[in-house]
This record gives C-alpha cells, sequence and structure tokens, in this order.
C-alpha cells in the first residue's frame, strides 16, 4: 500500500501516455501499411522487391532507430510515436498484401463478369475477404508495439518504460513490476478487444486467408 | 444478336482463336462444345470482353463491343463460372442484387426481382435469402450464381461451364432448370462446355471448335445425323448414326415368326393355342401361306361358334406392312391403329413378321445404345 501512495499517481500517467504512443503509432501504422499494400498487391512484381526491403528495417533494433530519430526530431513525443509507427507497419502491411492476393481468383473474375469496377471489386469483395487477415496483422503489430513503446523512456519520453528502466537503474523490483505488468495486461486486453472486433465484422464463415 | 468476324487471339506463338466468324441469333441457346484448348472459353470471354481479341471485330446487337465501356457491357450480360464465385461476404440476397445494385436500381425494386428469382427456382427468399453462399450445396450455390447473372435482366448470358464441377444427379436438374428458363425468359444464351450429352440436351445450336476454327455449328439433330469430322464422332460416341444414316425398314424392328394357323384349323385348337400362348389374336394364313387375316378372342366369342373351321370366324383387318416398308412408315400405322400390332408381310404377301410397340421400344434402345445385352 506504501507503494500506491508513493507511485500510484505516476503509475496512471504512465499507463495513459503508454496507451496514447501506442494507440497514436498503430494507427498511423494501419492507415500506412493499409495503403501500402493494396497498392503492392496491384503490382505484385513490384511487390516482390519492395516487401523484403521493408522488412529490413524490421531487423534494425529499436534503441537505434529511435535514437537516429531523436537526434533528428528532438526529445517530442512525435519522435516516439514515429519511430513506433514505422514498426507497426510491417505485419499490417504484410497481412494485407497476403490477404489481397489470396482472394480466390474466379472471385475476381466473378467480380469483373458482373461489371464492377476495380475500386468496386477492391471494396466490395477484396477488401472485405482479406479483412480476417488485416485484423490478424493489426493484432500483432498493437501487442508488439504496446512492447516497444516501453522504448519511449530512454529518450525520456515517459510511458511504463520510465517504471522498467529506474526499476533496473536503482535495482527495485517493485517497479520493475509495476511496469511489466500493467504493459503485459494492456497486450492482452487490446488483443481480445480486436479479436471481438474481427469476430463481430466477418459474420460469414469463410477460410482465414492469412499467415497470422 | 452476337457477330464475330474474323477474331483472331493469339498468347505468344499459339493461336486460340483463328479467325473465328459467325453469329448466334437472338433468343438461340448456342452451345460451345469441343476438346480442351480448342478456344471455347476463350470464345465465350470475350463477348463480355474479360479477354480482348488481336484482331477482328465481336458486334453485340450491332454494336462492335470494342467502342463499349467494358464496365457497362459487363452488367448487361449475365455471366455464370464453372466455380461459381459467389461472394462469400455477401448474402445469397446481397449476391443476386450484385449486378441491380451497381445499375442504381432502388432498393425495393432489387428485392422484388431477388423474390421472385428465387422462386423460380424454388429456393424461397425468407428461408434461404439471407444465408451465406458457404450454408449452401454445391447446387443451391450454382443455383444462385445462375440468378445473380439474371437479375438485370440482360439480354445475354454467358455460362462458362457452370455445371462442370456438380454431381451428376444435381447437374442434370439444373439442367432441366435452365432449359426451363431459357424458355421462360427468351434470353440469348451461351454455354461453354465439354459434355456433349449437355450440349444435346441444351442446346438450339452447336457450336464445334477445334484448335481455334469452327468444325461444325449446328442443331443437335442435324449434329447427330451428320457428324462433319471424325472427332466429332467421337465426341458423339454412340450416339451419332454410323456414317451414312441407314435406312430402317420395317424388317429391322419386328418381331419374326410371330404364332399364325391356317384357316382351316379348328376354332377349339385356336382358343387353346391362344390361352396356351397368352394372346389375344391370333394370324390366319391361306392355304398358300399368304396372309388372311386376324382373329381375336372377341370375335370369336361374338360369332357364338365353338366349333369348325377357324376360317369360319370373320376375319378382322390390321394394320399392314411390307418388310421393305420405311420404319417409319409402319411406326406411324402402328401408333395411329388402335391395333396392338402392325403385320408385316414379305413381298409374296406371305407373313414376315409382326411391329409392336415393344419390339419398337427394343430396336430404338439398341440402335442408341448398341446391340449389346
Amino acid at each position: 500500500m506504501n507503494f500506491w501512495n508513493l507511485y500510484g499517481h505516476k503509475l496512471l500517467v504512465a499507463i495513459g501516455v503508454h496507451f496514447l504512443y501506442v494507440l497514436a503509432a498503430v494507427s498511423i501504422g494501419f492507415v500506412v501499411a493499409l495503403t501500402l499494400g493494396i497498392l503492392l498487391s496491384r503490382v505484385p512484381s513490384i511487390a516482390k522487391m519492395a516487401l523484403p526491403l521493408i522488412s529490413v528495417f524490421q531487423t534494425i533494433p529499436g534503441v537505434v532507430f529511435i535514437g537516429l530519430l531523436f537526434l533528428s526530431l528532438g526529445m517530442v513525443p512525435a519522435t516516439a510515436i514515429v519511430a513506433l509507427a514505422i514498426y507497426a507497419v510491417f505485419p499490417i502491411l504484410k497481412n494485407t498484401y497476403v490477404g489481397l492476393l489470396s482472394v480466390d481468383k474466379s472471385l475476381l473474375e466473378a467480380a469483373r463478369g458482373c461489371g464492377m469496377s476495380k475500386m468496386q471489386s477492391l471494396f466490395e469483395v477484396e477488401l472485405p475477404l482479406a479483412l480476417p487477415s488485416i485484423i490478424g496483422g493489426l493484432r500483432m503489430s498493437t501487442v508488439y508495439t504496446v512492447s516497444w513503446a516501453v522504448l519511449a523512456s530512454m529518450i525520456g519520453l515517459g510511458g511504463l518504460g520510465e517504471f522498467i528502466y529506474i526499476g533496473i537503474a536503482t535495482n527495485n523490483n517493485a517497479l520493475i513490476v509495476a511496469g511489466a505488468i500493467p504493459s503485459g495486461i494492456m497486450a492482452i486486453l487490446l488483443s481480445l478487444l480486436i479479436d471481438a472486433v474481427k469476430k463481430r465484422i466477418t459474420h460469414a464463415p469463410q477460410k482465414e486467408a492469412s499467415a497470422a | 444478336m452476337i457477330r464475330f468476324e474474323h477474331v483472331t487471339k493469339k498468347y505468344g506463338d499459339s493461336v486460340i482463336l483463328d479467325d473465328l466468324s459467325f453469329e448466334i441469333k437472338e433468343g438461340e441457346f448456342a452451345v460451345l462444345i469441343g476438346p480442351s484448348g480448342c478456344g471455347k472459353t476463350t470464345t465465350l470471354k470475350s463477348i463480355n470482353r474479360l479477354i480482348e481479341p488481336d484482331a477482328g471485330h465481336i458486334y453485340v446487337n450491332g454494336k462492335d463491343i470494342a467502342e463499349t465501356d467494358p464496365v457497362k457491357l459487363r452488367r448487361s450480360i449475365g455471366y455464370v463460372i464453372q466455380q461459381i464465385g459467389l461472394f462469400p461476404n455477401m448474402t445469397v440476397a446481397q449476391n443476386i442484387g450484385v449486378v441491380p445494385k451497381r445499375l442504381k436500381y432502388e432498393k425495393s425494386e432489387i428485392l422484388k426481382i431477388t423474390r421472385e428469382l428465387m422462386d423460380m427456382v424454388d429456393m424461397s427468399y425468407d428461408e434461404y435469402g439471407h444465408k451465406y453462399p458457404s450454408e449452401l450445396s454445391g447446387g443451391q450455390q450454382q443455383r444462385i450464381g445462375v440468378l445473380r447473372a439474371l437479375a438485370a435482366s440482360p439480354p445475354i448470358v454467358l455460362m462458362d461451364e457452370p455445371f462442370g464441377a456438380l454431381d451428376p444427379m444435381t447437374r442434370s436438374s439444373l439442367q432441366e432448370e435452365i432449359i426451363r428458363l431459357h424458355k421462360k425468359l427468351h434470353k440469348t444464351f451461351v454455354f461453354v462446355t465439354h459434355d456433349m450429352d449437355e450440349a444435346l440436351k441444351l442446346a438450339d445450336k452447336i457450336i464445334f471448335m477445334e484448335g481455334g476454327h469452327i468444325i461444325q455449328m449446328a442443331t443437335p439433330e442435324e449434329m447427330l445425323e451428320n457428324p462433319a469430322s471424325d472427332l466429332i464422332r467421337s465426341f458423339m460416341g454412340k450416339r451419332a448414326a454410323d456414317s451414312a444414316p441407314v435406312q430402317l425398314t420395317a424388317a429391322d424392328f419386328m418381331r419374326p415368326n410371330p404364332i399364325s394357323v391356317y384357316k382351316n384349323r379348328g376354332i377349339r385348337e385356336c382358343t387353346e393355342i391362344m390361352a396356351r400362348r397368352h394372346i389375344d389374336s391370333l394370324l390366319i394364313k391361306n392355304d398358300d401361306d399368304t396372309y388372311a387375316g386376324v382373329v381375336s378372342v372377341n370375335s370369336i366369342k361374338r360369332s357364338g361358334k365353338t366349333t369348325g373351321p377357324i376360317g369360319e370366324v370373320p376375319l378382322s383387318e390390321n394394320a399392314v406392312s411390307y418388310v421393305t416398308e420405311d420404319a417409319m412408315e409402319s411406326f406411324d400405322k402402328l401408333l395411329n391403329s388402335d391395333k396392338d400390332y402392325v403385320v408385316v408381310l414379305n413381298e409374296d404377301d406371305t407373313i414376315a413378321g409382326i411391329v409392336t410397340k415393344t419390339s419398337m421400344a427394343k430396336a430404338m434402345a439398341d440402335a442408341l445404345w448398341g446391340d449389346a445385352q
């Protein structure tokens, strides 16, 4: 109880900040990934070159990346959000691309044969069918981002990482746990929320079309 | 309605359609058939511009389709594919309404059309309208696939092996339904298949293709009678008449050696024969073996005689054919008379046999399916 009196307020603020980072980063990442995924799925020949290239980004350690951005953008929340958003892009992008490409070719022909324009085919047939896969990617990105957002505190931008880093630095286990548990719970809750949304919007029993 | 003029399509070096010219008339049920790779599907898909020819022109309703907007063109042409292709993310009703929705029909209008169409194939809107395609059987799915093609009431419907993936029972009932729909709706149907049975059953006109050419374009009747090539003959299998159709005569269809008696046999003896053989009439012949007439149980009864020669009972007339007579004519006599058989005579008026409905059916079966069994 002593701990709560001492850190309770700070912890709540940290959870809030952490959540906002995740929300902002994943939202931006989602929009970018979806757009990029749709564009790449129109030109699979380019996608075959572009996707491995983009995946290389994924292998750059988050610390390096956030550090580089810190140098150019400074100590503002945008630094953390941009860095996290870039990481959030790839799982969604890959699942969007795979989901769109795995739509049955006969359905594309049926859509064309029914006189759908390319846009109508995309929005009324392809995207709805790729949706389970896209949401799978979204969930993956969200869960990753919750854990990566810990890095924000490295450049003094708060979030739950602050507790963890201070805990490590001062050898205070209670602080480490106080940072780790809420971020774990946040990841689980968000993942459950996304699953529930997925269930709601994919009414028809249909096969999972993803590598999620 | 649909006219091809010197249409050519190549993929690399291989020629898929080679200077193709033909016409399908309004309201016709045209079936494109041929071995795989003959260009039948390519021909079909170039009608709604899913495939663009390299040369030549295709006219639909007198208009060159190369000059029309492909999206608009496709909305005016129904399209059914073998893989069915119902959109799994839409309900049955939404699938049927896909084209009317594009054409900006009123919602109430779309609902009305959907109900009417579903009633036509005995799938009630209330029961199936809100189901998803995956909840239906293959046959039901393809029924909906056909309805989707019909929903905006297009004058032309293209079908690319629509029943190819269905089991034989379902296929046959869908064939019946498609014939019914064609009769009812008076649309031009263009149908691709590799199944000659299907083509013979459905087509007003069969277009047989091979190597990008039309080998023969004819009614099923003409094609059966006069297949233009050995390939077509092999497609027809046993259904085709062997080479030049042989003129069948009454002799080919008769049952030889029917029971007959001389005029001077006793009445009692004759009734005895009839009873033993389970027949109700006898052929009567003169002493020189020529045919005299027919005596039936009834006429013996009516004469009141129980003894004496059978010749004293009044003979009744019966339809008569000669062995060399065209089989068709003796069938006509049989079907038009109230008698159970036609008596077939040799040139010298002796009895050769009788043609009954059973012998006729058996001979027809032999002609259709061969002499096996």
